[in-house]
């Protein structure tokens, strides 16, 4: 029964084109502008998630402040002391479940290469042992090494961005490099990152932690500590060593909350899909609006459908068709035409996707996610708005039907 | 062997205030292999008697028996199969899907009982070749003409080997000439065992069958048997 009932439908479909045709397009339209914010929405997230990603699973981050969602939040941790350089020996003592401790600073400055200039540049200055928290690839050349740190070695290991403005076609590797007018030799170079939201993430320079203090004094600002657990099993506990160390070493008392935040890649990815949240269910929402709106397009054609067709179900119950096989062959044509209107809105929907973050320097690739919402969401539509119509035809009286002009 | 047998049918429309009564009690026995016309002006009750006969409607009051089946309390499903099964319709204005083949128009009571397509299109052919339409088969309504048209509605009628044709004014929107070509088909195929019931209003059709019940008012008016002296005298 399922399989002739699909098949009258096809046929039906397939005589009334144009009608067919307006219904997919209304199915398609609300489908694609869902799919266009669900896959957007998604590659962005995704995009985060790969970025932080480099930060590893295991890496906590200790900063006088890490993120600060109001300005209310801002101005109440811009108070908190700063951190200091000297408590990682302690914080190396304290934290049992620790791999590495360590330490970075952030400047900007001016660089100089002969008489080429990079203004507002990120220099950090970390210990050697940093490329192995975070994971830093070395493409070219080396990071600064145990010696390079001890001695206070004028090195300089650059971002891929800092490369190509300055050694295009040239090797870097022990070159001269001004940074802040301080001359510095190039040791290395970083896989490149690429660009997020517009904005190259290349444009960085890495230092020893020592000369970073000999040049700029010794920071108080933007200074982190950068923790990575022995597993990520045991970074929990790694992350209430630390908080011990940090609270008795800050004297914070114990009826008051934390003067520091800690960090992690997945901390931080629940504060932007939390921050965003609101604004994403809104977004999906108001596009959702345009589905419902194909939906009562597909409805109200398969009134018109079952209302210019009543003679032919007169005749096909007059033949010996049931209530069922009226009812799925009229099902079955909203299915069919909304499922090729999912189909074909899941595809256009992903490509203007892709175009629009195209257009922020990002790629996103298909998502399993939204093709089932897709998928599930016109065929959905389909069934609901196509369940009234068809009951209406399958319960038609035979002879009112058989003699309506 | 009794095929139809309605004792004291009724059917009462509702029309707000008032009550309208199509039939007033019509009891009848139609039997097997006969070819009964059931004849009577326009608002006479006849089209409401052959709908009740063909299971496309209830009664009010009253029972219908059909081949041995008490249909008269049947729900819509069960009436649906009994069509399916006992009944092959004619109609006056053909009632044939525009947008299908004759051959699939032919086959269409075999889907909804579920026979197989190897199997559904072999009885559909023969029964278009009963019909003379063997060379018809792929042609849609619109290419056909009225009396093949109305071939094309017998064949469909016949394909399921039904105990019952009932043709309601099976001539209706055809000429003199073509009329006479689908009532000598109606006469070969009551030679050949079937059972008819022709509905229609025109005295010089309704003389093919042996029977004549002519309806008045809802009710049975008449009840005779055609003669060959009564036949030959109107020919």
């Amino acid at each position: 029964m399922l399989y002739s009932s699909f098949k009258i439908a096809l046929a039906a479909l397939w005589a009334h084109k144009l009608r067919s045709g307006l219904t997919v397009l209304g199915v398609l339209v609300g489908v694609m502008s869902v799919m266009t914010i669900i896959s957007a929405l998604e590659g962005i997230m995704g995009v985060f998630e790969d970025r932080l990603s480099t930060l590893g699973p295991r890496t906590v981050i200790v900063s006088r402040i890490g993120t600060a969602m109001s300005h209310e939040e801002f101005e109440v941790k811009r108070k908190r002391k700063p951190l200091d350089m000297k408590s990682i020996p302690a914080l190396e003592k304290g934290c049992e479940h620790c791999d590495r401790v360590t330490m970075r600073a952030f400047e900007s400055a001016e660089l100089k290469y002969r008489d080429q200039k990079m203004r507002d540049v990120v220099v950090a200055g970390s210990e050697y042992s940093y490329v192995d928290i975070v994971d830093i690839t070395v493409v070219q050349g080396r990071f600064h090494s145990f010696e390079d740190d001890l001695y206070h070695r004028p090195v300089v290991f650059i971002g891929d961005l800092v490369r190509e403005e300055f050694f295009s076609g040239v090797d870097p590797v022990g070159k001269e490099l001004r940074i802040g007018g301080s001359p510095y030799t190039v040791i290395g170079v970083a896989k490149k990152l690429g660009s997020m939201f517009g904005e190259s993430q290349d444009g960085f320079v890495v230092i020893p932690m020592t000369a970073f203090i000999k040049q700029f004094g010794e920071p108080r600002q933007r200074i982190q500590y950068v923790f990575q657990a022995r597993s990520i099993e045991t970074l929990g506990l790694a992350m209430d060593e630390i908080r011990g160390v940090m609270r008795a070493r800050r004297h914070v008392p114990f009826d008051k909350p934390d003067d520091f935040d800690m960090l992690t890649a997945s901390s931080i990815l629940e504060t932007i899909n939390n921050f965003t949240r609101i604004f994403r269910m809104g977004i999906i929402g108001i596009s959702s609006i345009s589905l419902v709106v194909g939906g009562i397009v597909v409805m109200n054609i398969m009134m018109v459908s079952v209302t210019e067709r009543t003679r032919e179900i007169g005749i096909r119950k007059a033949v010996g068709a049931r209530h069922g096989h009226i009812l799925t062959q009229f099902i079955f044509e909203s299915l069919t035409t909304t499922l090729v209107g999912g189909i074909i809105g899941i595809i256009i929907g992903f490509l203007l996707a892709k175009m629009l973050v195209g257009y922020i320097d990002m790629e996103i690739k298909p998502s399993m996610f939204a093709i089932f919402s897709g998928l599930i969401v016109s065929t959905g539509t389909g069934l609901i708005f196509g369940i009234y119509p068809a009951m209406k035809a399958a319960r038609l009286d035979p002879v009112k039907a058989l003699s309506y002009e | 062997m009794t095929l139809i047998e309605t004792k004291d049918l009724w059917k009462t429309y509702d029309m707000g205030e008032e009550k309208v009564h199509a039939l007033r009690g019509v009891s009848l026995k139609i039997n097997k292999g006969e070819y009964v016309a059931i004849m009577g002006p326009s608002g006479s009750g006849k089209s409401t008697l052959m709908n009740l006969i063909g299971c496309l409607d209830t009664p009010s009051t009253g029972e219908y028996i059909l081949n041995g089946k008490q249909v008269s309390m049947m729900g819509d499903d069960e009436l649906a199969a009994i069509r399916n099964r006992e009944i092959g319709f004619v109609f006056q204005t053909f009632n044939l899907l525009a947008r299908a083949t004759a051959l699939h128009n032919v086959e269409l009571p075999l889907i909804y009982n579920g026979t197989g397509a190897v199997q559904r299109k072999e009885q559909a052919k023969s029964a278009l070749t009963k019909v003379d339409l063997a060379d018809r088969m792929t042609h849609r309504p619109n290419e056909l003409s009225g009396g093949q048209r109305q071939r094309v509605a017998i064949a469909r009628a016949l394909v399921n080997n039904p105990s019952l044709l009932l043709a309601d004014e099976p001539t209706g929107n055809l000429d003199s000439k073509t009329s006479q070509e689908i009532m000598r088909l109606f006469d070969t195929l009551y030679q050949q065992g079937n059972t008819i019931i022709l509905v229609t209003h025109e005295r010089d059709i309704a003389i093919h069958a042996k029977r004549v019940i002519s309806i008045l008012d809802g009710q049975i008016a008449n009840d005779e048997t055609i003669s060959e002296a009564q036949r030959a005298g109107l020919h």
